[in-house]
């Protein structure tokens, strides 16, 4: 029965892991930018959901649709001011750039909203419920589905739409999408706008779970970067299998080697992931 | 010739600057902090307490230094909670601002770290925050603390609950595996195997865990009576909630060091009730001192108007650090390092935050740490009997 529950909790967590890295992959695998401000994102649209709980007793889950909007806006800006000037530099330094402005907007959050740990608490919460023995948290769950939501519509973005195709086609191949009449730098900027966006909608979902901290960015990053060598670079359906299998694989990790040792195991199945299979589980060849 | 002059009167300049901070009658008291970083929550807390105390004795006129009035400033260095740079923080602070004395880095690791610097500059350093006895176990004459040792809060813990529920017999245990949080729930385990209870689970977490539902899972599986978890805020915000997602219940929950902590009761909501948990002072507590504070209740009331909230342990020992350092100071009638170690050694005072006398290692053997619980999400005194305000209940659900 253990094996049952213990199952059951990497599933949920995994469900939440692919919800940090998703956007995070896309934008890495797509621009070629690895945005160190990913993680603060997160914590900024869980800001957004505490808030509007607290003070005007939005649900977050409707927070999410007050999120996708303008944190794809922030997205879009910040890609066509900023990033946009450096992009065709070295990957070191737009990583710079990321990493400076992923201090300030830590020490603005700081400023903000303190350092002090906040929890959104739903009152009445929204339970567990019990399959035999094994119990699951009903907000986890949600939080899984939703988190499968955003990341199929991303999917069906990328897969149907016109701008979609245009930005696996500027992924594919930069110059050959640009002759073809891509305007690469709008394109640029959408993707940025929806990798944001992604971290911004997962902030309401992550803020029922986990405490909310100005500088709780790096600890989501983390995952976000063992999430996108384990799914493949870039590859939305691989972000949901690289967040289920380390989910899983930390629970398990915990019950066998004890739970100190479940962030290691997620670190060296990174470097054995990076030695063995380089392209990811999902990637392909030549695409990282 | 003119280069020269003009050399030797910067020089001059320079040494005066240097040394001026006596001649100014400003005594400059270092204190690395992680500002920044995780742990920089403790550090807000740590700069509100020290700031109070600074306030406060520079309000009265400053400390009374052999009849000379001294107003205080305090030199704060951010070490980004990185121990190394906490110990890089404490030499320059000495060697470089020039400063007096040290309040120690944050938690029981980086003080033990630091100390060896104050230790090599004979610099007397006051510890708010580490409790642990191997910070104190390196023979050091000029580190003081004003934390007891853990086994005086998982002691009397294991006693009220012996007392109160005779049926308690298994005990869970799940510690963050850092310096302090460590070592208390190795102290539960020995408090607890020295009253006859079965210690049916012990395992650690790494720092920066994010989540729990294994270990809770394996803990649901061995049903103990009796959970002791520690952890910082943030960790034991996520543990609680996820005990309740597995719908784990328990006759007695215990949680270090959180729940002393407003925002953590805030943070859990009605999954606080009746969590028992110690710490080394209580808003609740009532002494009368001799201090620049006067009495706990008053102390209370400053920190209060101040800051609008009440203070929790770590606020109070930062105020309790400056407290005891100026009385140390005003004993010794000097701010001359090696007269006010020996005046701290000495020292046997009744203060706002109790009544204070170091040990031969320097760490406090004087006080006798508080045992609460949140009860309807107040925290409610259980133990010591002279500030007691309620007694034990059992039973925590989810």
């Amino acid at each position: 029965m253990l094996y049952f529950q213990i199952l059951a909790n990497g599933l949920v967590l995994g469900g939440l892991y692919a919800c940090i890295a998703s956007g995070f992959s896309l934008v890495w695998g797509v621009l070629n930018v690895i945005n160190i401000l990913h993680g603060s994102f997160i914590v900024l649209g869980a800001y957004l959901a505490y808030f509007a709980y607290l003070k005007a007793g939005i649900h977050p889950f409707l927070s999410i649709v007050i999120a996708i909007p303008a944190f794809f806006a922030i997205g879009y800006g910040l890609q066509r001011l900023m990033i946009n000037r450096i992009i065709a530099a070295p990957v070191l330094l737009t990583l710079t750039l990321t990493f400076g402005l992923d201090l300030m907007l830590q020490n603005a959050m700081i400023l903000a909203f303190t350092a002090d740990f906040k929890k959104l608490v739903l009152d009445p919460p929204l339970g567990t419920i019990a399959l035999g023995q094994v119990v699951m948290p009903v907000d986890r769950i949600a939080a899984m589905v939703l988190a499968l939501a955003l990341t199929g519509m991303l999917y069906l973005i990328l897969s149907r739409s016109r701008i979609g195709r245009a930005i696996v086609a500027v992924r594919m191949d930069r110059e050959a999408a640009a002759l073809m009449g891509v305007n690469v730098a709008r394109i640029y900027a959408v993707t940025f706008g929806l990798g944001v966006m992604m971290a911004g909608a997962s902030g309401p979902l992550l803020a029922m779970i986990f405490p909310i901290s100005p500088l709780g960015g790096p600890a989501y990053l983390g995952k976000a970067f063992v999430i996108c060598v384990l799914g493949g670079l870039g590859s939305v359906p691989g972000a949901m299998i690289g967040g289920l299998v380390l989910g899983v694989v930390e629970s398990f990790g915990a019950l066998w080697f004890g739970p100190e040792h479940a962030i290691t195991l997620s670190f060296t199945l990174l470097i054995l992931m990076l030695l063995v299979r380089p392209q990811g589980l999902l990637g392909r060849k030549g695409y990282e | 010739m003119n280069r020269a002059f003009l050399f030797g009167a910067m020089l001059a300049a320079g040494t005066a600057a240097a040394g001026g901070v006596h001649a100014q009658g400003v005594i400059r008291i270092g204190a690395p902090l992680p500002i920044t970083g995780p742990l920089s929550p403790e550090a807000k807390k740590q700069q509100r307490g020290y700031d109070l105390w600074a306030e406060t004795a520079n309000r009265a006129g400053g400390i009374n230094v052999g009849g000379k009035r001294m107003k205080v400033e305090i030199v704060y260095v951010d070490y980004q909670s990185n121990t190394p740079r906490a110990v890089q923080s404490a030499e320059k602070l000495i060697t470089q601002d020039n400063v007096s004395f040290l309040f120690s880095p944050f938690g029981s690791g980086a003080t033990k770290a630091a100390s060896s610097v104050s230790e090599k500059y004979q610099v007397p350093t006051i510890a708010a925050t580490a409790s642990s006895a191997q910070v104190y176990d390196q023979g050091y004459k000029y580190l003081f603390g004003t934390f007891t040792p853990n086994e005086t809060l998982t002691d009397p813990l294991t006693d009220i609950v012996g007392r109160v529920a005779p049926s308690v017999k298994r005990v869970a245990i799940l510690a963050r595996n850092d310096l302090f949080p460590l070592a208390i729930a190795q102290e539960m385990e020995k408090s607890a195997k020295k009253r006859g209870l079965e210690v049916a689970y012990f395992e650690k977490y790494a720092i920066g865990t994010l989540d729990h539902a294994s270990a809770l899972s394996q803990i649901k599986a061995q049903a103990p009576h009796w959970i002791f978890a520690t952890g910082y805020t943030n960790d034991l915000l996520l543990l609680r909630k996820q005990m309740a997602d597995q719908r784990i219940e328990a006759q007695v929950v215990t949680m270090i060091a959180a729940p002393a902590y407003q925002e953590w009761i805030d943070g859990v909501g009605k999954l606080a009730q009746n969590v028992t948990s110690a710490a080394w002072w209580h808003p609740a507590v009532r002494y009368q001192g001799k201090d620049v504070f006067g009495s706990s209740e008053n102390y209370v009331k400053l920190y209060q108007a101040k800051y609008g909230t009440l203070p929790d342990y770590g606020e109070g020992s930062a105020s309790a650090a400056g407290a005891i350092l100026q009385l140390a100071i005003e004993k010794a009638g000097s701010i001359d390092r090696a007269k006010v170690r020996d005046a701290l050694s000495a020292m046997n005072e009744m203060t706002f935050w109790g009544p204070v006398k170091f040990g031969p290692n320097g760490q406090i053997t004087s006080l006798e740490p508080p045992v609460f619980q949140i009860q309807n999400g107040k925290p409610v005194v259980i133990h010591p009997a002279p500030i007691r305000q309620g007694d034990l209940q059992l039973g925590v659900g989810y």
